[in-house]
This record gives structure tokens, sequence and C-alpha cells, in this order.
């Protein structure tokens, strides 16, 4: 773990909210209980944060508490939200994936009017990867077909989607914990995707 | 689920019993239950020992209860000694015996007015506590509001107002002086403190009151901040 941290007190400058709120959004699991790292300083025990993620976070929060309720908003944070269904014509309105993804996908998957969470994780990956143009459609397939294979990483938002090539053979691999990975070095990667955070990006244009 | 059909699980005397789902489940003598239980009441009135997990609406341990599992509950009221080895949730939990907690505890409301051990998190919107209890890891709630009756531990306590008092009759401060009532902590932070008879390393909120009898390694506040005559604050710190 190198990530950049920040102590509480930075945090609650920073961002201008007071400890009852902090506490309050612990309390209704909209931060994480792993965020809260706990080292000794000369002062004592301090607790710090992943600065990037906490300071996103509770940018999210205070930009949408006003919108949506707290309970909702733990809902939106937790990566299991098995309920979330769309009809087929909100996937482009609500920008989800383009028409052209969208025919991929379903030539792939066959036909649906209805898309669960599955789906629509697996649709989103999909669309942002392509539209990236870190990846072609047969590497959008092969995709597709690991996600089918392996349902239940979806709801795992310690996941990380890796692309790699090699010689010009392209492998796609899922890294359910996080941890490192070392390649040899003809290897590429093309490319790396969060799926917690695509999880987020995906339920935030759906509320 | 459909409660009608299911019957009810009285044990009288010594007997045990398989888990499932009940409307009633009640253990008068020396019950035990093998397995997870459901049901809408859970009574306990003597020895009962549950190996499983007791999800039910309200609970009511009465007399001396063990469970060896988690509790979900709508309302649990320990008025016996209870030991419970797993977490807790419930939406109000009111402990007036003996319990100890092997697990966190998370409700809306808490009231302690006897003792409670935790060895997780604690967390409830409102935590009252007229006894002692300790707390192994964060006390976390929005309103915390304690009086000392007997000494009291939380490794860290955080919230929007939190208040300690010390009890002022004549009969405890005899006790007292023998039993100093304190409450320990390592951190509190929060944004309305106030504090009496309290041990803190650091104590970190907006309006800061430390009151009598307090050993206070240092306070940082970012309002007001007020500290009375015969308390020990070694350092104070306006952010």
């Amino acid at each position: 773990m190198n990530e950049e941290l920040i102590s509480k007190k930075d945090v609650l400058e920073l961002t201008g909210i007071s400890y009852g709120q902090l506490y309050r959004w612990k309390r209704k699991n909209l931060i994480p209980e792993d965020w809260f790292v706990r080292k000794s300083t000369f002062t004592g025990q301090e607790t710090f944060f992943p600065k990037e993620k906490i300071l996103e976070r509770i940018e999210k929060i205070q930009k949408m508490k006003d919108t949506l309720s707290l309970d909702e908003l733990a809902d939106m944070f937790s990566p299991s939200t098995a309920n979330l269904r769309m009809k087929r014509a909100d996937i482009m309105a609500k920008g989800i994936a383009s028409e052209p993804v969208l025919n991929i996908f379903l030539e792939h998957q066959g036909d649906m009017n209805e898309f669960d969470f599955h789906h629509l994780m697996s649709l989103y990956i999909l669309s942002a990867l392509l539209e990236s143009g870190d990846i072609h459609l047969e590497e959008g397939k092969m995709l597709l077909q690991l996600l089918n294979d392996h349902q239940k990483i979806v709801h795992q938002p310690n996941t990380v989607i890796y692309f790699i090539r090699k010689l010009g053979i392209s492998s796609c691999l899922f890294s359910v914990k996080g941890e490192e990975l070392y390649f040899e070095k003809g290897t590429k990667v093309v490319t790396t995707l969060s799926v917690g955070q695509s999880a987020e990006e995906l339920k935030s244009k759906w509320m | 689920m459909n409660t009608k059909t299911l019957g009810n699980l009285v044990i009288n005397g010594i007997g045990s019993s398989n888990g499932g789902s009940f409307e009633k489940v009640e253990l008068n003598g020396k019950g035990t239950v093998n397995g997870d239980t459901e049901c809408v009441k859970f009574y306990c009135n003597g020895t009962g020992t549950i190996h499983g997990n007791v999800k039910t609406g309200k609970a009511k341990i009465s007399g001396a209860a063990k469970i060896n599992g988690a509790v979900k509950a709508e309302e649990l009221i320990i008025n016996g000694s209870a030991s419970i080895a797993e977490a807790i949730s419930s939406k109000v939990m009111e402990v007036s015996g003996k319990s100890s907690i092997g697990g966190s505890v998370k409700c809306d409301e808490m009231t302690v007015n006897g003792k409670v051990s935790i060895e997780g998190d604690c967390e409830t919107e409102i935590f009252r506590a007229e006894g002692a209890f300790s707390v192994a890891g964060l006390l976390n709630a929005e309103t915390i509001d304690i009086k000392l009756f007997g000494d009291s531990r939380a490794k860290e306590i955080g919230g929007r107002n939190i208040k300690v008092v010390q009890h002022k009759e004549s009969l405890f401060k005899l006790i007292k002086s023998i039993f100093p009532l304190k409450l320990e902590a390592e951190v509190i932070e929060g944004d309305e403190i106030e504090l009496e008879g309290t041990v803190a390393s650091i104590v970190r909120g907006k309006n800061v009151k430390i009151g009598k009898n307090c050993e206070i390694g240092l306070v940082e506040y970012s309002g007001e901040y007020d500290c009375q005559p015969g308390t020990l604050v070694k350092e104070s710190r306006k952010i």
C-alpha cells in the first residue's frame, strides 16, 4: 500500500465537515471501515485515510446529500445493489452505453429488454473500455465472455480488470483482491479498470 | 413469512431443542437450543443457551443467557445477565443487568443502566449510559450522554454531542473517594464536547468544555474552549 494518506484533521479542514458528520457517515457505511488507517504518531494515535478516495467520496456525499437520503447514498456506495434493473430504452437515455456498444453487447448476450445488475456492469465496463479506444472489438467479446464466466466479480469492489498484450496477442484477467501483479518484460499492460469505481459511476448515473 | 403456521418453542425445566422458525421462544428453566433460531418473540427467564444465531422481533433476557452467535432484533432488553459471542444489531437496546458482547453492536438507540462490555465497536444514534461500560473499539454515536456511576472506558469516542457528567449525590462522594469514577478513552472527537471525570490523551472538537476531575493530554478546538479549575489539561490548542 503506497497510497498517499491524509490525517483526519486535514480532511476536516480541507472539506469543512465536522467530526459529527464524519462519524455519522461512518455509521451509515458511507465511508468504509477499511479506509480508517490507524497509525501512531508523536501525539498519540491518529486516524488516516487514503487521500484521493476520501476526498472524492466526501465531495460526492456533499454534492448529493441534498437530493438523496443518507440511506440511499449508502446503497449507492455499497457494491452490492442486486436489485438494480434498467430497461433498454433507459440505457442510452442515461448515458450508460452508446447504441453501437449496446448492439455489440446484445449480439453477444442475446436479445434482452430488461438488464439486471450484472448485465449493466458488463455493459458499462465494455462501453468504458471500447470508448476509450484501449481495446478493440474482439477483445471486448473476450471480456464479456470472462465476465459471464465469473459473474460474482461485479459484486466485489476490490476487483481490478487488466488487459495485457504481448507480441500482438491480447489477454484479459481479473485480480480480485487488488494484490500486486508482476508481468514479464515483453508484456504490455494496456489498461486497468477498477470494478468498484465502475459500479459507483454506474449507480450515480442510475440515481 | 406467514407466522400463523409457526408454533412456539417453550422449555420449562431442563430440555434441549433444535433451532428453527417459531412464533415465540421461551426458555424458563435450563434450556438449550442447538441451531439458528428465528422468532417473533424471544424470552429467556432461566438459564438459556443458544448455539447459533438469533433473529427476532422482541427479545427479553431476564435470566442468564448465553448466545454463541449473533443477535438481530428490533428490540433487545437485557435485565439479567447475557453473554453474546458475536455481533448485535437491534433498533433499540436496553441493558439493565450485565452483558458482555463478543462482537460489535449496531443500534439506533442504546441505553445502559447496568454493565456492558463490548469487544468490538459500538455504533448507535443515541447512546445513554448510567452504568459502567467498556468498549474495546470505537464508540460512535450522534448523541452520547454518560452519567458516570462506575469505571467506564472506550478506546475511541466519536460523535456530535458528547456529554459526560459525574454523579453528585453525597453517598457517592464517600465511595468515590475510594473508587474514583472515571471514564477513560484514548481519543474523544466530537462537535460539542462536555467532560467531567474523564481521562483522555486527546480531545478534539468544535466547542470543548472541560469540567472537574479531568486529566487530558491535549485539547484541540476550533470554536470555544472552557476549562474549569481543579482539572488537569496539559496542553490546549486552537486550530
